[in-house]
């Protein structure tokens, strides 16, 4: 089966066939549209087509967690949001730490998922950060890395182990920087969380945990990305540390991007999350760092909850939210804003998110390429209420609101995608 | 008021057999009460109670977690004005442990609606909260100076858990550094009142000689805490009756 979609603007950061205005594919990749002579054809009406957008970062909740979310549900919402691959955190129940829950976690996504599903797993069995996961076994099975996820190690000696044996076997580790001694509080340590009386997270707790893995890192020499950065320090810390020619990558979660600690000004428990809104300086700082490049991606950490999670006062809610349904237009609001271009988030969830989750050849519209795409009309809206809503976490700020532009198709493998 | 009162004991109430706070709502609606009275540890719990209750019941924040404590404030403003007058033309200082105090947020806001145009914290860094100087309170770490000229002094109370949690070292310190004596009194105004959301500790928070003498209102404030939470009560139910007419 071959298609030539004409009549768009390919926005593909890096690729020779960006800004192009057409392209072909045939049956499973991109090819050049005048080789495909009688290929059925597609109006694309002037919108925007770009690569699929991967995801580094996104809770799919299973297994165990089923009744917050289910690969099924919650790759069905990503591909709404114009996500085409996905890369799943291993914080489920149990956790992924095992060969065999590596293959479930691949099963489950063959028979049941509506994209790419590429799977980690733990650094530390049971992710109890005391002895090293059977880490060959588990790229062997099909993980593209390994994280530490919310779960600190118990020490920092263990975490160097770790570190140096995933360098001496070439893997590449994700790291969530955090000080276990500044871990509590469910707000940033500013004005709001101190108006409203809330438990305080210091930033310290990020920065002082980033200092030290920065120097084991350095240490061991060990590929290291880091989650979740939220502060503006962490961003003047990282882009010191690449200029002394560490070998890191780093990435910010959407809901950093776009809120601040303001967000929480009316205790909405969306907003409740892992690692808290910090000021808006912070914010602004994020976004120079997507900006000069010294955070190289950005990624959803989608966390879908059941209704009860967040049914409670806003310090006893669990903690995360629900946003990959809307990745692509959210990326298109920080573009219409004016605070960061549509090339440079695009960029920072395609083509960077493919060398860090080693999918080389995703994450870019070129010949020969996996034909994964999104076509996204910029002119389009997107309404965000109970009748279209995808994932099974309502946990959202999207939730009940319309956002512009709209992902008019989305194509995986060379296939059209229906949500 | 003649109010028929239920007092729920989250220690022997279904919460303790796990009833989420909002089952524990929907039951005592089907109760038919007029009014809830709420005080929880967690911050913002009366908000979610009051989005979520029936329109014709009322909601009163009897304090939330380290976030608000609105009918102390009002009690402690109308002491204020009683003993001293506009808080336009004060000076306050609050002293202690403002960190983990909804009493001392409560009152900052109500002050600053009623354009005090000096309000002061007095306590070592671990005891105040981050950022206080956004809400518009001016911080001191030595008592002499941040009580210098001040017309109200208010004490907070110092819990015991603090000192485990390494915030200070014992209370004997803490009254050697912070305590109210009668010689630090004599910083403030001459005619300086000085309150106490109470319960008080002696010897830690306030000397005896201070608690017991001519310039403390915390008996006063109590008086004025009854006046306060009636007219709170009576106001919420009349408005509440209001619109169901």
């Amino acid at each position: 089966m071959s298609l030539i979609i004409r009549n768009v603007q390919i926005i593909s950061p890096g690729s020779p066939l960006d800004g192009a205005t057409e392209i072909g594919i045939d049956q499973h990749t991109f090819v050049d549209p005048t080789a495909l002579p009688n290929a059925t054809e597609i109006d694309g009406k002037a919108a925007w087509l770009v690569p699929g957008l991967i995801d580094l970062r996104i809770n799919l909740r299973e297994p165990g967690l089923e009744h917050k979310g289910t690969i099924a549900s919650e790759t069905r919402a990503a591909v709404a949001g114009g996500v085409t691959s996905v890369v799943a955190t291993p914080i489920t129940d149990p956790v992924v730490d095992s060969p065999a829950d590596v293959r479930l976690v691949l099963e489950r996504a063959k028979e049941s998922g509506y994209c790419r599903v590429f799977p980690t797993a733990m650094l530390t069995q049971g992710g109890e950060g005391n002895h090293l996961s059977e880490m060959a076994a588990l790229i062997d099975a099909g993980c593209v890395t390994l994280v530490q996820g919310n779960r600190p190690f118990s020490s920092r000696k263990i975490e160097l182990n770790a570190l140096k044996y995933a360098q001496s076997l070439g893997i590449r580790v994700i790291l969530d920087s955090e000080s276990r001694d500044f871990a509590e509080g469910c707000a940033h340590a500013g004005q709001i969380g101190t108006g409203l009386g809330l438990s305080l997270n210091s930033p310290l707790s990020e920065t002082l945990g980033l200092a030290a893995d920065l120097e084991l890192v350095d240490a061991t020499g060990v590929n290291a990305h880091f989650s979740r950065i939220t502060t503006g320090t962490s961003v003047a810390r990282i882009r010191e540390a690449k200029a002394k020619g560490l070998q890191i990558t780093c990435d910010v979660t959407l809901a950093h991007l776009l809120y601040s600690e303001k967000a929480l000004a009316d205790l909405n428990p969306n907003f409740h999350l892992e690692r808290p809104l910090r000021t808006e300086d912070d914010r602004l700082a994020l976004i120079a760092g997507v900006a000069d490049g010294t955070i190289d991606l950005i990624v959803s950490d989608h966390s879908p909850h059941e209704t009860g999670a967040k049914l409670a006062p806003f310090p006893e809610t669990e903690r995360g939210m629900s946003l990959v349904e809307g990745a692509i237009q959210l990326l298109f609001q920080l573009d219409q804003k004016g605070e960061l271009g549509f090339e440079q988030s695009i960029s920072a969830m395609t083509v960077k998110a493919a060398q860090v989750a080693n999918q080389q050849e995703l994450g870019s519209v070129q010949y020969g390429h996996p034909a994964d795409c999104v076509l996204f009309d910029p002119n389009g809206s997107t309404v965000f209420d109970a009748s279209h809503w995808l994932s099974a976490g309502t946990n959202s700020p999207l939730f009940g609101h319309t956002f512009s532009g709209r992902v008019v198709g989305c194509w995986i493998n060379g296939q059209r995608v229906t949500t | 008021m003649s109010a028929d009162v239920v007092t729920l004991d989250i220690r022997t109430s279904s919460a303790s057999k796990g009833e989420t706070l909002f089952d524990t709502l929907k039951n005592l609606e089907a109760m038919q009460a007029d009014l809830f009275v709420v005080r929880h540890s967690a911050g913002g719990a009366p908000f979610f109670i009051a989005d979520r209750v029936t329109p014709d019941i009322a909601v009163i924040n009897a304090g939330d977690g380290t976030h608000a404590h609105p009918t102390q404030a009002l009690l402690d403003l109308m002491t204020i004005r009683k003993h001293k007058g506009d808080p336009a033309n004060l000076s306050v200082a609050i002293v202690g442990d403002l960190k983990h105090s909804r009493v001392a947020r409560s009152l900052v806001h109500g002050l600053r609606g009623m354009g005090c145009p000096d309000i002061r914290a007095i306590a070592p860094g671990t005891l105040l909260p981050t950022d206080l100087e956004h809400l518009g309170v001016h911080t001191f770490h030595q008592i002499d100076d941040g009580l210098s000229d001040v017309d109200v002094i208010v004490l907070l109370r110092l819990q015991k858990e603090r000192m485990s949690n390494a915030l200070l070292p014992s209370e004997r310190e803490f009254f050697n550094l912070y305590g109210m004596t009668e010689s630090r009194l004599r910083h403030a105004k001459d005619n300086a009142i000085v309150m106490h959301p109470g319960p008080i500790n002696r010897g830690v928070e306030i000397a005896n000689e201070v608690a017991d003498g001519p310039q403390a209102v915390i008996l006063d404030q109590v008086t004025n805490g009854i006046a306060i939470r009636m007219a709170v009560m009576a106001m919420t139910l009349s408005t509440q009756q209001g619109s169901h007419s």
